[in-house]
């Protein structure tokens, strides 16, 4: 059965057209122009200032501590000289082209014009993908999977019924994209919602997509409950969390080490030993230097809760220092890392309106369960991953 | 989804004998162990799970399983259910004692029961690094161990042919004895070129008659009272298991028998342990010192260290005839 999702969204740039060719001997000048004032292009044009720059401070020997440095520096800046080497030769050919659209022979001019269009398409994907590509670098935590802490918020039982349906909709997405979903702990509560449950969604780039999901979610709905029929708000948390593929070790060592980490066991035995058989694995780990804490108790066993225990600390660990990463990259005015204080509202599930709005796009999408499938979702995590890309890119066309 | 008000009645009737947070654990285990069967099946199933934990079955019986360590274990009554105690000491275990290829061990674990100990030591050690024994007096232990190696994929010196790359694999035998009998040691002996042993291990029966008396029903009730009372001279039907070794009377009610047997096994007279062997065993609350005497005494063990568990209680003796400075012997 197919869904229809109706979009409203804000509009994109559009890639350059081609124009007649003798639309552009009027607008060649302009052409150039314009590409040349890109924000993207500059940026590029100032890198390679900086690079002459590092070019001229190497010293004779090549061998001082800062020659190391600039060299290494110089290295990683190749790939980008050389793509502007191929940006500075097409767009002389384009010059040379250009006098040509002039030529008082009709096939000459004919050939010129095929040629120019081609050039200036060819300048216009360099600037609008491969300079961008180069200038922003890969992601670093392409290859992580996720762990999503969720939460009931404000509204009692509803948020936790909620939360459910939040659990269904990302392992519906998961199943899309390839990944596998599994919830590993959770806390239920009478009428079969979830107080709380962490949800594990493995694959590559699992992080780096869900990672948006981060913050409040806000839904309006009557209660199935409510017998007046009144709509009711609450909010369900996420948080996203990077994962690493689990090889068994406790300790990753740039993360923590076991002396930082007190493991507390919940509760006391008595006797203990074969005086007791009841099953009491439950544990507490505290990360000592940030206080951060992990409870674990849904595991039949003291090792697999301690084992589950450690994923989720290093999880939170690594979560903590690619946040820090970030704030120290001198990056407020990027709104998407600006609302994953994960306090923000992010999104609001309506469904009355039968309508989801993403207040970081400023997008909305119709018919709810298209969404709360998974289906539409995707649309979703796909503009969010633009946008953070729109801004890492603002950001390196600045630096 | 189940019925929400059945469950909701089958956690309020857990919660009565369990308290609340238990009784949600253990109905969410409960129901994820059913999850799979089709809904009239199921809901039998449930109905008649709770009962039987209402009742004051443990759960591992109800549910035919437990995990221990990496391994999910079968459990079946009488046979005395692994504890997390155990499966922490055994882990802690792994992590001191390393054998290898170049020099592999063997590991005699005496009341075996159900193969807990060693089955996970094979699991943990690497593989053609270790060959296990496992003694116990009673058939359903000797049966359950049999099947627990079984599911867990651990061979024994019989499935794995000398042809073949036996160096490949961790073994576990299970062998049906009585460790207090004199003869003992001359029926490990026996079979085919004896070797002795680098590690044993145990985690005997220790609970002291006065406090068998008063454990709770779960334990009592359903578990195998030669796994637990540690004073095998005072079996309340003294039936054919009286003995041979008697306890020393100042001992006699403090839960310390299978001490003295272990203790005069692993002595160097015996040949049973390896000049550098290690004796590991899981000993009860308050019981650590006196288990040290013993085995520096009788068992001539001169070098020993005690071990907690996560409670905090002193839960193992260590002890060599040699200094062993992994172990801080």
């Amino acid at each position: 059965m197919l869904r229809v999702a109706f979009r409203l969204h804000a509009s994109r740039p559009r890639p350059l057209r081609c124009f007649h060719w003798t639309a552009l001997r009027l607008a060649q000048s302009d052409i150039l122009g314009s590409l040349d004032k890109s924000p993207i292009v500059q940026a590029v044009s100032r890198r390679m200032q900086r690079r002459t720059e590092l070019q001229s401070q190497l010293s004779e020997t090549l061998n001082t501590p800062e020659d190391k440095e600039n060299m290494k520096q110089l290295s990683l800046m190749e790939p980008l000289r050389n793509a502007w080497e191929e940006w500075k030769e097409t767009r002389n050919l384009l010059k040379e082209t250009t006098v040509l659209l002039e030529d008082p022979d009709p096939s000459m001019r004919s050939l010129a014009g095929e040629e120019y269009t081609e050039l200036v398409s060819k300048l216009s994907v360099m600037a609008q993908e491969k300079f961008p590509s180069l200038l922003v670098p890969p992601s670093e935590t392409s290859h992580l999977s996720a762990m999503l802490e969720i939460k009931a918020g404000v509204g009692g039982s509803e948020a936790a019924l909620f939360v459910g349906n939040m659990i269904r909709m990302y392992t519906a997405v998961a199943g899309h994209l390839g990944w596998k979903a599994a919830v590993t702990a959770s806390n239920t509560t009478e009428n079969g919602g979830m107080k709380d449950a962490m949800l594990e969604v493995k694959g590559q780039k699992a992080y780096d997509t869900l990672r948006w999901e981060s913050g409040v979610h806000r839904v309006q709905r009557v209660p199935a409950t409510e017998g007046s029929g009144r709509v009711h708000t609450s909010t369900v948390s996420v948080l996203v969390l990077p994962l690493e593929e689990d090889n068994g070790n406790e300790v990753k060592d740039d993360l923590f080490t076991m002396d930082e980490v007190r493991i507390e066991v919940m509760r006391s035995r008595g006797a203990g030993g074969q005086h007791v058989n009841k099953t009491e694995s439950a544990v507490r780990l505290t990360h000592i230097p940030t206080g951060i804490t992990v409870s674990m108790q849904d595991e039949r066993s003291q090792h697999q809760n301690r084992r589950k225990a450690f994923m989720v600390l290093r999880a939170r660990l690594m979560d903590r220092k690619l946040t820090q990463d970030t704030v120290d990259r001198r990056d407020l005015r990027r709104s998407l890392v600006k609302s994953a204080d994960r306090s923000e509202k992010v999104r609001t599930y309506n469904y009355t309106q039968d309508r989801v709005t993403d207040h970081r796009l400023g997008m909305s999408i119709m018919n709810i369960d298209s969404v709360m499938d998974g289906e539409a979702l995707q649309e979703l995590l796909t503009e969010l991953g633009r946008k953070y890309q729109a801004e890492l890119l603002a950001e390196a066309a600045e630096s | 989804m189940l019925n929400t008000v059945q469950c909701r009645h089958y956690l309020a009737q857990l919660t009565r004998v369990l308290g609340a947070q238990s009784a949600k654990l253990e109905l969410a285990w409960i129901l994820q162990s059913i999850h799979h069967r089709q809904p009239p099946d199921r809901h039998l199933a449930l109905s008649s799970m709770v009962a039987r934990r209402v009742s004051g079955e443990p759960l591992q019986y109800i549910l035919g399983t437990q995990p221990f360590g990496s391994l999910q274990l079968l459990t079946r009554p009488p046979v005395l259910i692994p504890r997390p105690e155990t499966e922490d000491w055994t882990i802690r275990l792994s992590e001191y004692v390393k054998p290898t290829l170049e020099a592999p061990i063997k590991l005699l674990d005496l009341c075996t029961g159900s193969g807990c100990i060693p089955l996970l030591l094979c699991k943990l050690w690497p593989a053609g690094t270790v060959r296990t024994t496992g003694v116990d007096i009673s058939s359903d232990a000797i049966q359950l161990a049999e099947d627990n190696a079984k599911h867990c994929g651990i061979l024994s010196t019989s499935d794995v042919t000398p042809s073949a790359t036996a160096s490949a694999h961790n073994t576990f035998n299970a062998v049906l004895a009585d460790m207090r009998d004199p003869v003992f040691v001359s029926t490990m002996k026996s079979s085919g070129e004896f070797s002795p042993f680098h590690v044993i291990t145990s985690n005997p029966p220790y609970i002291p008659k006065d406090e068998y008396e008063q454990l709770p029903p779960s334990v009592k009730d359903y578990e195998d009272i030669r796994a637990l009372l540690g004073d095998p001279d005072m079996y309340p039907n003294d039936a054919d298991i009286s003995h041979l070794s008697p306890t020393p009377r100042s001992d006699v009610g403090r839960g310390l028998s299978f001490y003295h047997d272990i203790a005069r096994l692993a002595h160097k007279q015996q040949g049973l342990l390896a000049e550098d062997g290690v004796v590991a065993v899981e000993v009860g609350k308050g019981q650590a010192d006196d288990v040290t005497a013993i085995f520096k005494e009788e068992g001539n063990l001169q070098h020993t260290a005690i071990w907690k568990d996560p409670w905090d209680v002193e839960r193992v003796v260590v002890a060599s005839p040699t200094r062993n400075v992994r172990l801080g012997l």
